[in-house]
């Protein structure tokens, strides 16, 4: 069951028409919300409360591209990415795959629909069944679709392990006989398995080791130009996202905080919270690390079941304390404005953010004009 | 004479399953108040070699098996337990990668803090209670008297790894094992913790050992740096000279396949082949030659001792002057390692040796060869990591 197509994109074709217009987005989520009740009592449970882990999340992708969603544990970021491929039932929003609403999708509808969106988990230790052999579990979503006959379904898990180079004899062994760099493969292979269009995958690399690490994230590039996807890529290493990604989605406490081409979160971020995320990630070349200033952001993430009014960030926000504190921040909520062409920022003082990091690392204590300025 | 001194260290793990050589005969030295990092992946013996420096190795498995520690002069192997215990936390102290398990989770912070600094030192309650207040606030932990009353759950991430920082820092020890620290935490959460550790080790002059696998972490925080693979000291330099001239392959190796945030667009990331070796295995020539892009035949068969980079040189083992030691038969020139790969015309990497059978490069391992851990053995496995586990087909089969 298929909500009635929007009137915003009636004009877009529907899952089946072979040949999108390639500048239309593949997929298109607006003002998503997930939330978690919170309830109390052991029998009469009250809904005491909800955990607003998704709090309108709001971002779109092109056909090929890939979307890097960064942020801290607790942001929502998962979440986003489950609701997104309906492993959850959104509370509110709304998901478009190509021209079809899939927010209420149910059943067949939403089987046929997840063909074509696949996921490759963190945890290539726990997203693996450990009672099927490697073989079983790339062919699973082949068996589940009923595609093809099973001489054809075999060859294709063949053909899907050199894909992903891994040797095709040694499908028959279990899980925990390959290292880990080897399992995410086969969640690479699985994945791949139904030929889809859009993969989410949700902090792929962060279990492996370093070394290990390169590997899966030059497999997943060449695979995307071997085969057109495109990528939701889930991860809080913004090196790592921003290597791999076109452009990048801030998340902040249930809500996007920046979109921008991957290039320019890093050269001219808008968002405070941004600015101070791109400080503290470490760069491995001690003569860059010497002539850094990072913005140390007070405290601890607040609670997503009890979000601070306002902008979501104002209570650890640097700007805010810059300008004097000012009341806008904890009253209104700041919506995702376009700011440039192609960069979006939900804050109401993004043009007080300017120039790189460092620059704006130095301004908050080095530049005392500027809060005259403003208190 | 170096605060320590660990010299020739040997340590192995005995298991129904075989031996494990976790570390494999490393020296390492520390200067009063020098902070050194100890950087390599899971399994490559850096925690281990501090577990032993520690004395702390999980017993009757692990043993110490070869080599000298010396803290102050003093061999720490023929001091008694009673005052081994007195040692450290006074002496040398050891904060972990995560809080919550070193933490006692039935305790108040301040029964911990207050038996920690009373076992130590002899004053009375109230008096350890004040000090415990005047400590959490050093490491920036609002509202210290009631805080103190709080259980560790009921702390954040990066306030329980504030609070480790606080009672490792309440005796005023000469070094600081900081194992992964911030591994757990958010990176603007490690940004606060960092600047923590940096300014309150500065000021007191606290030598630190920083092990990590985070090669920007050692780039922002240390002095001086040991690189480790499979239970050897491979590389060491000061790290300065080590971001800027690594040359072991497998330092090099490392820095071209990190990501970097300030990248310019489009550079390939260029990965380590193959895994980590299985600890399992006894070593027999150069532990990195199966995925060594520079391996000659002699790396298969013998093992490269830790020599300065230019022969001859006087070894300064400690400092701004720290010598550049590798262990390596055929070192990346400076333009190799800027490129991530040999240049050298028509250079292929040797092959195994034909008489190999079952090494990790023949790409014959067979899947009865790999033994899981025991659920007994779990502590080994965290300590070794869990890709200690060798790696059946992917070597030798390219892509």
């Amino acid at each position: 069951m298929t909500d009635a197509t929007p009137a915003g994109v009636s004009a877009a074709p529907g899952p089946a028409s072979a040949a999108p217009a390639s500048d239309a987005p593949l997929l298109e989520v607006s003002d998503l919300q997930m939330y978690f009740p919170i309830t109390q009592g052991i029998i009469f449970e009250r809904h005491v409360g909800d955990v607003r882990a998704v709090d309108g999340v709001s971002l779109s992708i092109r056909r090929g591209e890939t979307l890097g969603l960064v942020g801290e544990s607790g942001c929502g970021k998962s979440t986003a990415g489950r609701s997104i491929v309906r492993l959850y039932r959104p509370t509110g929003g709304r998901i478009v795959f190509d021209g079809t609403d899939i927010t209420r999708s149910e059943g067949s509808a939403l089987r046929r629909i997840r063909r074509r969106m696949q996921m490759i988990f963190q945890d290539p230790y726990s997203s693996l069944n450990p009672r099927m052999t490697a073989a079983g579990i790339v062919g699973e979503p082949l068996d589940i679709h009923a595609i093809g006959t099973r001489n054809e379904r075999r060859e294709r898990v063949r053909e899907l392990f050199e894909i992903v180079g891994l040797d095709p004899d040694y499908g028959e062994r279990y899980p925990h006989e390959f290292s880990g760099g080897q399992r995410q493969r086969i969640g690479v292979a699985r994945a791949l398995a139904l030929n889809p269009d859009l993969i989410v995958a949700d902090e792929p690399i962060s279990a492996l080791d370093v070394s290990i690490q390169a590997q899966i994230i030059n497999l997943l590039e060449r695979l995307q130009g071997k085969f057109g996807l495109t990528y939701l890529f889930i991860a809080h290493d913004l090196s790592v996202v921003r290597h791999i990604s076109d452009r990048i989605a801030v998340m902040y406490l249930g809500r996007i905080v920046e979109v921008a081409a991957a290039r320019e979160l890093h050269d001219a971020p808008l968002h405070p919270y941004s600015v101070a995320l791109l400080s503290a990630v470490p760069i491995p070349d001690p003569a860059v690390e010497v002539g850094r200033h990072r913005v140390i952001l007070g405290g601890d993430v607040p609670s997503p079941a009890a979000p601070p009014p306002g902008c979501h960030f104002h209570t650890r926000c640097w700007l805010r304390e810059r300008l004097g504190n000012p009341e806008e921040c904890e009253t209104v909520s700041p919506l995702l404005t376009q700011y440039r062409p192609g960069h979006l920022t939900a804050c109401h003082f993004s043009d007080r953010v300017e120039g790189t990091p460092e620059a704006s690392a130095r301004a908050p204590s080095a530049d005392p004009k500027r809060k005259l300025e403003v208190s | 004479m170096a605060l320590l001194e660990v010299r020739d260290l040997v340590v192995r793990f005995r298991t129904h399953d075989g031996t494990v050589y976790a570390v494999n005969g490393v020296s390492l030295d520390v200067e009063q108040g020098e902070t050194l990092g100890l950087v390599g992946e899971s399994g490559c013996g850096k925690s281990v070699t501090n577990l032993a420096v520690m004395r702390l190795l999980p017993r009757p498995a692990g043993r110490v098996e070869g080599g000298q520690v010396c803290f102050e002069g003093i061999d720490l192997a023929a001091v008694p337990e009673s005052q081994m215990r007195e040692l450290r936390g006074r002496d040398i102290a050891m904060i972990f990668q995560d809080p919550m398990t070193s933490l006692n989770p039935v305790l108040t912070i301040e029964e911990q803090m207050v038996e920690t600094i009373r076992a130590h030192r002899e004053v009375g309650r109230a008096e350890a209670r004040d000090r415990a207040v005047e400590l959490l606030r050093t490491v920036g932990i609002p509202r210290p008297e009631t805080r103190l009353k709080s259980f560790p759950h009921q702390f954040s991430g990066g306030m329980r790894q504030r609070v480790m920082i606080a009672m490792a820092l309440a005796l005023q020890p000469k070094l600081l094992i900081a194992d992964e620290p911030t591994t757990a935490l958010d990176v603007t959460i490690q940004a606060q913790v960092l600047e923590l550790l940096q300014r309150l080790t500065s000021e007191r002059g606290t030598a630190v050992i920083l092990i990590t696998h985070d090669l920007g972490v050692v780039a922002g925080m240390t002095r001086r740096v040991y690189v480790m693979y499979a239970g050897f000291v491979v590389e060491t330099a000061t790290t300065a000279e080590l971001f800027a001239h690594p040359r072991h392959p497998y330092t090099v190796g490392l820095l071209h396949s990190i990501p970097r945030l300030d990248a310019s667009e489009g550079e390939p990331l260029i990965p380590i082949e193959g895994t980590p070796p299985d600890l399992r295995r006894a070593p027999a020539g150069c532990p990195f030659a199966p995925r060594c892009a520079w391996r000659l035949p002699a790396c298969w068969k013998q093992n490269p001792t830790l020599e300065p980079l230019e022969p001859g040189t006087i070894l300064e083992r400690t400092g701004p002057r720290a010598t550049h030691r590798i262990a390596c038969w055929n070192p990346p020139s400076g333009e190799e390692a800027a490129a991530g790969r040999p240049l050298r015309e028509g250079f292929v990497p040797a092959s195994p040796p034909e008489t190999a059978t079952g090494g990790a490069a023949s790409g014959g391992l067979v899947a009865e060869d790999l033994v899981v851990f025991e659920p007994e053995s779990e502590f080994l496995t965290a300590l070794l990591g869990a890709h200690g586990l060798p790696d059946p087909p992917e070597e030798g089969r390219g892509r």
